[in-house]
C-alpha cells in the first residue's frame, strides 16, 4: 500500500519528528508513503481572507496525487479539513471546479475528484486494524496516563471530515490504548488548542492553551498527545512560552501517537525523534523506556482494571 | 590590430566595473531592512559595520570554523551542491556555464598571464589548447541552451525571466558565438595565412604552393590563387611542407572544431567585406562584448559570481545564526546582492497558488528580493506598490521552503519577515494580518512589539468601518441578507445552544462586551438583514474556529462557516473602503 504523503507546511521545517515517527511506524506493517515535493500550502491559512484562495491550493494537491494515481495521507488536521473541504466543495460545484481546472491545466494538471484523502490515524486504524497492530507490537506500556487532544478540524464537521463519531470518538482512544497507555477522559479532549487565534488574538490563544494545560494536568496527566500539527506547536512550543512567562510549576510534555506507538513496535526513539520534542527531558525519556514491558502481561491487568470499574 | 585601442578600452571597463564593486560594497555596509522598534539605540555606522563584519571573519578564520570555510569553498562553491540537490538539469546548465567560463577566462582572456606562467609550452594555436578553447565554448553555450529551455519551459510554473536575466543570457552568448566566429574568419582569412607564412615560415615557390593546396583543403583557408578541385598530389607534398614548418606552432585548424564549422558562417561574410576587415569585425564584437561585460557585471545581477560565494560560506559557517545585529543587516545585503533570479524558491514556493488567486506577484519570493533590493536602498516608494508587497510579504505560510533551497544561500525568511514589519509600520493596515499566516508569527515570537502594532492598525481599521451593536441608538431595521454564501442561519431559531457550547464566549467575564455580539445574535442579525452589524461583531474575528457550535447545531446551522464567510466580506469592504 502506498500513499502520497501530505506534511503540510509546519511538519518538515518545525515537526519533522512527526513525519519521521509516522512513516517509520507505517512502514512496519508495508504501508509506504512518498513525498512529494510539488505539494503545496494545503490553503488553511488564507480561509479567513478568501473561500477561492483557500480551496485552490488543496484542489492543485489533489490534481497532483491523481496524476501520480495515489491517495494521500495526511498528518496535520487542518491540512486534513482543507483537503476534505476542497474535494467536498468540488464535488457539489462543477461550475468552480471548471474554474479551479482553469488554473491547474497551465501546469497541466486536472482535478475530478478521483483521489481519497486519509488521516494517518484512519490508515492506522482502518487500512492496518488494531488486531495488526497489536500483534506487532513487542513492548506495552504500563502505568501512563495520556491526554490526548484531537484537535477541532479533524472531528469537525463531521459531514466534510468524516474521520470518526465527532461527540463520542472512539479510534483515537482504541490507538492509543492499545499500546497499554490509559488515554484519560478529560474536559480538554474534543476542544480547541487556541491555534486558529494566535497572531490575530493572542491573549486569548493563549488562554485557551493554557485551559487544555491545566485540564490535562488536573485529569493527572502525564503527557499530552496532540493528534494536529498546530496542536502540537502550542502545546510544544507555545507552552514554552507560556512557562518561560510564568515559570511556576512544570512543562505538560508532548508526545506524539506515532512515538508512542513506535516505543512499543520495538522503533528507536532516535528514529522516532522523541528528543526532539521541545517539552521532553532525557529523564521523560529514560522514564519512559523503563515503562516499556513486554506486551502479554497488559492482558490481565485490563480484565482487572474492567473489574475494578464494574 | 590597434594595441592602445584595445588598452583604452580595458582601462575603461576595468575602471566602471571597479566603481561598481566600490558601489556594491558600499551598499552591503551601509543598507538594511529592520523596522524601527527593533532597532538599537545608536544607529549603525558603515564604521561600525565593517568593524563588526570584520570581528566576526576573524574570529571565524582563527577557530575551527575556517575548516567550514575550507569545506563550503569545494562543496558549495565548486561542487554547487546546493544546486545538485535539487535538480540536475540546473545543475549541468550551471556548472556548465560557469566551469566552461571560468576556465575560458584563465586559460584563454588571462593566456599570456595564466596559462604561459602553468604551460612553458602554451601556444594558443597548439592542442590542447586550440581544441580546449573550443570546447569551453560549446560547453559554456550548451549551458546557455538550457538555460533558455529551463525559462521557457518552466514559466507555466509561475517562473518569472526579466530583461536582466535575457540579458545575461545574452550576453554570455554573444561572447562564446563572436569568439567562435572570429575564430572562424581568422582560419578562413588568407590575409591571416600569408602573414603567418611571411613571418614564421622561409618557402621557395614550389613549397609555397604547396603549403596553400594543403590549408586550403585541410585548414579551411580560403585563397583566391586557388578554385576547383586540387591536386592530390600538391596536397601531399603540402602536408610535409606543413610537417617541416608550421606543425610544430600551429595545429590542424580542425581540432578548433566549432569555430571551425563557425567558418562556413563568416566565410561569405568575409567574401562582401574582405577577409581582413571582417576578422578586424568580429574582433571589436568579441572585444567590446568581453569589456562591456565586465564593465556591466557589478550593476547586474553576474555580481552574484561574487555575492553568491560570500553568501554561502556565510550561511555555511553561521548556519544563519547570526547574533550581532550590524552582522544581520550586512548578511541582508550580502544575501540581496546574492540573488540570482533563479526562480527556485518561486518554483517551491508553498504560497505559489494564492499567487494564482491573489494575483500579486509579490507572492512569489524572487519577485519580493527584486522588489526589496529597491526598497533597502529608499526607492520606490510608490504606496500602491507597498501595499502589494505588503500584501505578498504577509501571504506566506512560513514554511521556509525558499530559505531551504536558495542556490545561494540567502537567507529569505529573515529578510522576508524583517521587511514584512518594516512595511507594516509605515505602510496601510493588511488585513491579511487576520489570518492564519500570522500563526507562525505569533509562534516564533520574534517581532513582537511591531506584530500588535501593525494588528493594532487592522483592528482600528475593522472598528471604523463597521457599526456596533452597542453603539445603535436607532432602532434595529428589517432587510434581507444578500451576498453571502452560506444561507443555513435562515434556520436559527435561537436556542442560543451555539452561545453556550463556545469557548470563546465562555473565556470572557463579559462576553457582550468583549465580543460585540455573541454567536446566536450574529445569526439572528443576519436573519433580520442586518448584514453590516455581524461583520461587525469582534466575535467573528475571536471564534477559534473550533466547529463546536456547528457540530452542536439542532438545525443544521453552519455557524462557523458563516462566520468564515462574513470575515471574507469584512475584509473585502475593508480594502474596498481603503482603495476608495
Amino acid at each position: 500500500m502506498k500513499y502520497a504523503f501530505f506534511q503540510g507546511c509546519n511538519i518538515p521545517i518545525r515537526i519533522k519528528q512527526y513525519a519521521t515517527s509516522t512513516e517509520a511506524v507505517l512502514n512496519t506493517f508495508g504501508v509506504e508513503l512518498e513525498v512529494v515535493p510539488d505539494f503545496n500550502c494545503c490553503g488553511y491559512p488564507a480561509r479567513n481572507v478568501d473561500e477561492k484562495a483557500y480551496l485552490l491550493p488543496s484542489v492543485r494537491n489533489m490534481a497532483i496525487a491523481e496524476k501520480m494515481g495515489l491517495d494521500i495521507a495526511v498528518i496535520c488536521n487542518c491540512c486534513f479539513a482543507s483537503l476534505q473541504k476542497a474535494k467536498s466543495v468540488m464535488a457539489g460545484n462543477s461550475s468552480l471546479q471548471d474554474e479551479l481546472n482553469g488554473f491547474l491545466s497551465k501546469e497541466s494538471l486536472q482535478y475530478s475528484g478521483k483521489v481519497q484523502i486519509k488521516h494517518f490515524l484512519t490508515v492506522l486504524y482502518e487500512d492496518i486494524g488494531i488486531e495488526q497492530i497489536k500483534s506487532r507490537l513487542v513492548n506495552r506500556i504500563k502505568d501512563l496516563n495520556i491526554s490526548v487532544i484531537h484537535g477541532c478540524h479533524i472531528l469537525r464537521p463531521r459531514e466534510i471530515t468524516s474521520f470518526d463519531d465527532s461527540f463520542v470518538p472512539r479510534i483515537t482512544d482504541e490507538l492509543v490504548q492499545l499500546t497499554g497507555v490509559t488515554s484519560l477522559d478529560w474536559r480538554g479532549k474534543l476542544e480547541c488548542c487556541g491555534a486558529a487565534l494566535a497572531g490575530i488574538n493572542t491573549e486569548l490563544s493563549h488562554k485557551l492553551l493554557q485551559e487544555k494545560i491545566s485540564g490535562a494536568e488536573a485529569a493527572g496527566a502525564n503527557y499530552i498527545t496532540p493528534v494536529c500539527s498546530y496542536c502540537h506547536l502550542q502545546f510544544d512550543t507555545t507552552q514554552k512560552t507560556l512557562h518561560a512567562a510564568d515559570p511556576a510549576g512544570k512543562l505538560l510534555p508532548v508526545l506524539l501517537y506515532p512515538q508512542l506507538l513506535g516505543l512499543c513496535l520495538g522503533i528507536d526513539e532516535q528514529l522516532l525523534g522523541i528528543h526532539q520534542n521541545s517539552t521532553i527531558g532525557i529523564e521523560d525519556i529514560q522514564h519512559l523506556k523503563s515503562l516499556l514491558g513486554p506486551p502479554g502481561e497488559e492482558k490481565k491487568k485490563a480484565k482487572k482494571k474492567a473489574a475494578a470499574a464494574a | 590590430m590597434n594595441t592602445n585601442t584595445l588598452t583604452m578600452l580595458l582601462g575603461l571597463s576595468v575602471s566602471i566595473c571597479l566603481v561598481g564593486l566600490i558601489i556594491r560594497l558600499a551598499i552591503w555596509f551601509s543598507q538594511g531592512i529592520r523596522p524601527s522598534l527593533s532597532a538599537p539605540s545608536s544607529p549603525l555606522s558603515a564604521v561600525n559595520r565593517i568593524g563588526a563584519a570584520t570581528h566576526g571573519i576573524l574570529r571565524v578564520i582563527f577557530s575551527s570554523k575556517s575548516l567550514l570555510v575550507l569545506k563550503s569553498f569545494f562543496v558549495d562553491l565548486l561542487f554547487q551542491k546546493r544546486i545538485f540537490d535539487k535538480s540536475y538539469l540546473r545543475w549541468a546548465a550551471h556548472t556548465l556555464i560557469f566551469t566552461g567560463f571560468i576556465l575560458l577566462f584563465f586559460m584563454h582572456a588571462l593566456g599570456s598571464i595564466v596559462s604561459q606562467a602553468i604551460f612553458s609550452d602554451y601556444y594558443p594555436t597548439l592542442n590542447p589548447f586550440l581544441f580546449l578553447r573550443d570546447f569551453f565554448g560549446v560547453m559554456v553555450l550548451v549551458g546557455l541552451g538550457i538555460a533558455i529551455y529551463r525559462r521557457i519551459s518552466l514559466k507555466p510554473q509561475r517562473m518569472r525571466t526579466s530583461a536582466g536575466d535575457w540579458a545575461a543570457i545574452g550576453f554570455i552568448g554573444v561572447i562564446i558565438l563572436s569568439g567562435m566566429l572570429l575564430e572562424g574568419a581568422k582560419i578562413s582569412s588568407f590575409t591571416i595565412y600569408q602573414n603567418m607564412v611571411d613571418e614564421y615560415a622561409s618557402l621557395d615557390e614550389e613549397e609555397g604552393r604547396a603549403l596553400e593546396a594543403f590549408w586550403v583543403q585541410e585548414n579551411g583557408v580560403v585563397s583566391p590563387n586557388i578554385a576547383g578541385p586540387i591536386d592530390p598530389e600538391l596536397v601531399a607534398r603540402g602536408r610535409e611542407v606543413n610537417s617541416d614548418s608550421c606543425i610544430t606552432c600551429h595545429a590542424s585548424n580542425r581540432t578548433a572544431f566549432a569555430s571551425f564549422a563557425m567558418a562556413t558562417i563568416t566565410r561569405p561574410f568575409a567574401a562582401v567585406v574582405g577577409d581582413f576587415k571582417a576578422t578586424t569585425m568580429l574582433w571589436y564584437l568579441h572585444i567590446i562584448a568581453c569589456l562591456s561585460f565586465l564593465a556591466w557585471l557589478p550593476f547586474s545581477k553576474m555580481f552574484h559570481m561574487l555575492a553568491a560565494p560570500v553568501s554561502l560560506i556565510t550561511k555555511r559557517v553561521t548556519g544563519d545564526e547570526i547574533d550581532e545585529p550590524a552582522n544581520v543587516l550586512t548578511a541582508q545585503m550580502v544575501g540581496l546582492s546574492a540573488c540570482t533570479h533563479c526562480g527556485t524558491c518561486s518554483l517551491e514556493c508553498s504560497s505559489n497558488m494564492f499567487y494564482e488567486t491573489f494575483q500579486n506577484d509579490f507572492i512569489l519570493p524572487s519577485e519580493k528580493v527584486q522588489y526589496l533590493k529597491k526598497f533597502a536602498a529608499g526607492k520606490e516608494r510608490d504606496p500602491a506598490i507597498i501595499k502589494r508587497m505588503q500584501q505578498g510579504l504577509y501571504v506566506c505560510t512560513s514554511c521556509d521552503r525558499c530559505t531551504t533551497v536558495c542556490p545561494s544561500g540567502i537567507n529569505l525568511k529573515q529578510l522576508f519577515v524583517s521587511a514584512r514589519y518594516s512595511l507594516l509600520e509605515s505602510g496601510t493596515p493588511e488585513t491579511t494580518m487576520l489570518s492564519h499566516f500570522s500563526f507562525p508569527l505569533a509562534l516564533a515570537q520574534n517581532f513582537v512589539d511591531d506584530h500588535i502594532k501593525a494588528l493594532k492598525k487592522v483592528t482600528d481599521l475593522f472598528k471604523k468601518n463597521f457599526q456596533h451593536l452597542a453603539d445603535l441608538s436607532a432602532p434595529l431595521t428589517l432587510g434581507k441578507t444578500t451576498g453571502l454564501e452560506n444561507n443555513t442561519y435562515k434556520s436559527c431559531y435561537s436556542c442560543q445552544r451555539c452561545t453556550n457550547v463556545c469557548p470563546v464566549v465562555r473565556s470572557y467575564d463579559n462576553p457582550v462586551e468583549a465580543l460585540g455580539m455573541l454567536p446566536h445574535q450574529i445569526m439572528f442579525s443576519l436573519g433580520i438583514g442586518n448584514t453590516d452589524l455581524a461583520m461587525g461583531a469582534q466575535m467573528i474575528w475571536s471564534c477559534s474556529t473550533c466547529y463546536l457550535c456547528q457540530e452542536h447545531c439542532p438545525n443544521q446551522v453552519q455557524l462557523c462557516d458563516i462566520f468564515y464567510n462574513l470575515k471574507n466580506s469584512a475584509i473585502n469592504k475593508m480594502e474596498a473602503a481603503a482603495s476608495s
